[in-house]
């Protein structure tokens, strides 16, 4: 069941185009990562989704509203750097925010409560936000997100700026909420997404290249490529192996020999016959499955 | 209304945890009081800075107390609206600016209640502050000059205060507009000071204009009577100020929230 959808979402400024109409919906709980480097339009998307952006066309539709509806009570939002008043403290500032979302003052001091354990805060809770450091003030970000327990959680670059153990705690958090809302994140870092998300949208230029799952995504994009790395020069095989019927693609990278093969069997027993014949010094023969990142290249370049 | 009282609630302690209760109190109390008090000890200080040259005849003036409120006042409208200014700058635009506003406006708030808090928190910080420097200026004139009625001060005061209303409200509008807190105090300063030179170089015109309020209430002191022209400028400031707590809100529905 799709909770929201968009069409031919817009959004131009006056000199250049953020968005080019982008079409895209979200399944109800899921985990949506939304991906592309840096100026492709995912900061835009989600600011025009959490309503603080107004779109120049298109329209958005949650599940049970009237088109461009006010979505702001279903939806919580953490920017990629949020920006908290100083003087308060975690704890006011929870209950600040699960008031303006009409919980009342006793549901909020409880649901604050819990949410300060939960990110794991809740040593530094009583104290002024203004002596947290980054990785805390990304937890209590995510903790005022969910405050009203909304159905779509929107993330800007949740982990980017995390140290590794931070990372892996958000990751872990994220996988927990998967459980009770939708959420959709966006990353410039494919590892995250591959790992607590079940949907990809790609994203580049301001247009949606690629949707859908990662297993389906997987298997379209599926081409694996060869890596053979030798003792000596690599580049007077590089030849030969361009020669073979199935290589002529083969590329270098550095000190290794890339080989991107469509019929792995056919090209393994064509390399490593050549191999053999000809006593090739191989140190390493390595099959890799294409990662996410050449996945997102390709759809990139295509 | 709960929102608007969250926000009101969280703004008041704000600017307390600022310690803007304890310095604008402080401060509209010194210039209010500064003036009367100067002039009364002036030919004390003239003599304790040396004296004038011999010769020289010096007749001080007789100040009433009636002169001595309007020297506070007219201290209250130069360096009081500069004051009210610099504390309302950045009160919307500095949350747009720095990104906290983002945070808050992405909760369901209803944007009047956002920006009718912010007004109301400033507001009661001012007045408060104002009528205290008010009280402490009858004070003093009191005991160095003579005293003004209680009653009719009180009712100066709370026409005055109008004024000061409006000079909030005008930069509470000019926040909806720009993110710069410069801009915004600048821009405030820039429309008080051309009220005010419009409505002296056109004060036959222009008696209902709401920077004539003073003029019209220290009328009002020597007569005690209430004149038709201080209350329509009294009126017309109200008006003024709904007017652009209207437009204030209606521009910042307009405008958009991040980036």
């Amino acid at each position: 069941m799709n909770l929201l959808s968009a069409t031919s979402l817009k959004k131009t400024y006056k000199d250049y185009t953020a968005v080019r109409g982008v079409d895209f919906s979200l399944t109800s709980g899921k985990c949506i990562a939304l991906i592309g480097p840096n100026g492709a339009g995912k900061t835009t998307i989600l600011r025009i989704l959490a309503g603080l952006l107004k779109p120049t066309e298109g329209k958005i539709r949650f599940s049970g509203q009237p088109a461009n509806a006010d979505l702001r009570k279903f939806i919580g939002y953490l920017p990629q750097y949020p920006v908290f008043p100083s003087w308060m403290t975690a704890k006011e500032f929870l209950i600040f925010s699960g008031e303006l979302a009409y919980l009342s003052k006793k549901e909020a001091e409880e649901r604050a409560e819990k949410l300060v354990e939960e990110v794991g805060i809740k040593d530094a809770w009583n104290k002024p936000i203004g002596g947290y450091s980054g990785g805390m003030k990304q937890r209590l970000g995510i903790a005022q997100a969910i405050i009203h327990s909304p159905k779509l959680l929107l993330l800007d670059e949740p982990v980017s700026s995390l140290d590794p153990i931070g990372r892996r705690e958000v990751l872990t958090l994220l996988e927990k909420l998967k459980e009770e809302m939708t959420i959709l994140f966006s990353t410039h870092i494919l590892n995250d997404a591959e790992e607590v998300c079940d949907d990809l949208l790609l994203l580049h230029k301001g247009e949606i290249i690629e949707a859908g799952s990662i297993l389906e995504l997987r298997k379209k994009y599926q081409t694996s490529v060869i890596e053979l790395e030798f003792q000596d020069n690599p580049e007077q095989y590089l030849e030969k192996l361009r020669a073979l019927p199935s290589g002529t693609s083969s590329y270098l990278d550095r000190n290794t020999i890339k080989i991107p093969a469509a019929d792995i069997s056919k090209v393994r027993y064509e390399v490593l016959k050549a191999a053999t014949e000809e006593n090739w010094p191989l140190v390493e023969f390595h099959l890799n499955r294409a990662s996410l990142e050449e996945m997102f290249m390709k759809a990139v370049k295509k | 209304m709960r929102q608007w009282k969250t926000l009101f609630k969280n703004e008041m302690v704000g600017h307390f945890r600022d310690r803007k209760w304890i310095w604008v109190p402080l401060v509209l109390i010194l210039i209010a009081v500064m003036d009367p008090v100067m002039n009364y000890y002036l030919p004390q200080i003239l003599d304790k800075v040396g004296g004038l040259p011999e010769g020289a005849v010096f007749q001080m003036p007789e100040f009433t107390g009636i002169d001595a409120i309007q020297m506070s006042i007219s201290q209250l409208s130069s360096l009081g609206v500069l004051i009210i200014a610099l504390i309302s700058m950045g009160t919307i635009a500095g949350e747009r600016k720095s990104g906290i506003a983002e945070l808050i406006l992405v909760k369901p708030v209803a944007y009047p209640a956002y920006i009718l808090s912010k007004w109301a928190a400033l507001l009661v910080l001012i007045i408060a502050s104002y009528v205290l420097a008010m009280l402490f200026a009858w004070y003093y004139i009191g005991i160095l000059y003579d005293t003004i009625p209680i009653g009719d001060f009180l009712v100066m005061t709370a026409l005055y205060g109008l004024w000061l209303t409006l000079v909030l409200t005008v930069s509470i509008f000019y926040n909806t507009i720009f993110k710069s807190s410069g801009l915004v105090a600048f821009s405030t300063i820039a429309t008080i000071i051309l009220i005010s030179v419009g409505s002296s170089l056109f004060g036959e015109k222009l008696s209902y204009s709401p920077s004539n309020i003073s003029n019209h209430s220290f009328e009002f002191l020597h007569t005690g009577e209430i004149s038709s022209s201080l209350i329509g400028s009294a009126v017309t400031t109200v008006i003024a100020c709904l007017i652009l707590l209207l437009l204030s809100i209606y521009i910042f529905r307009t405008k958009e929230h991040a980036g």
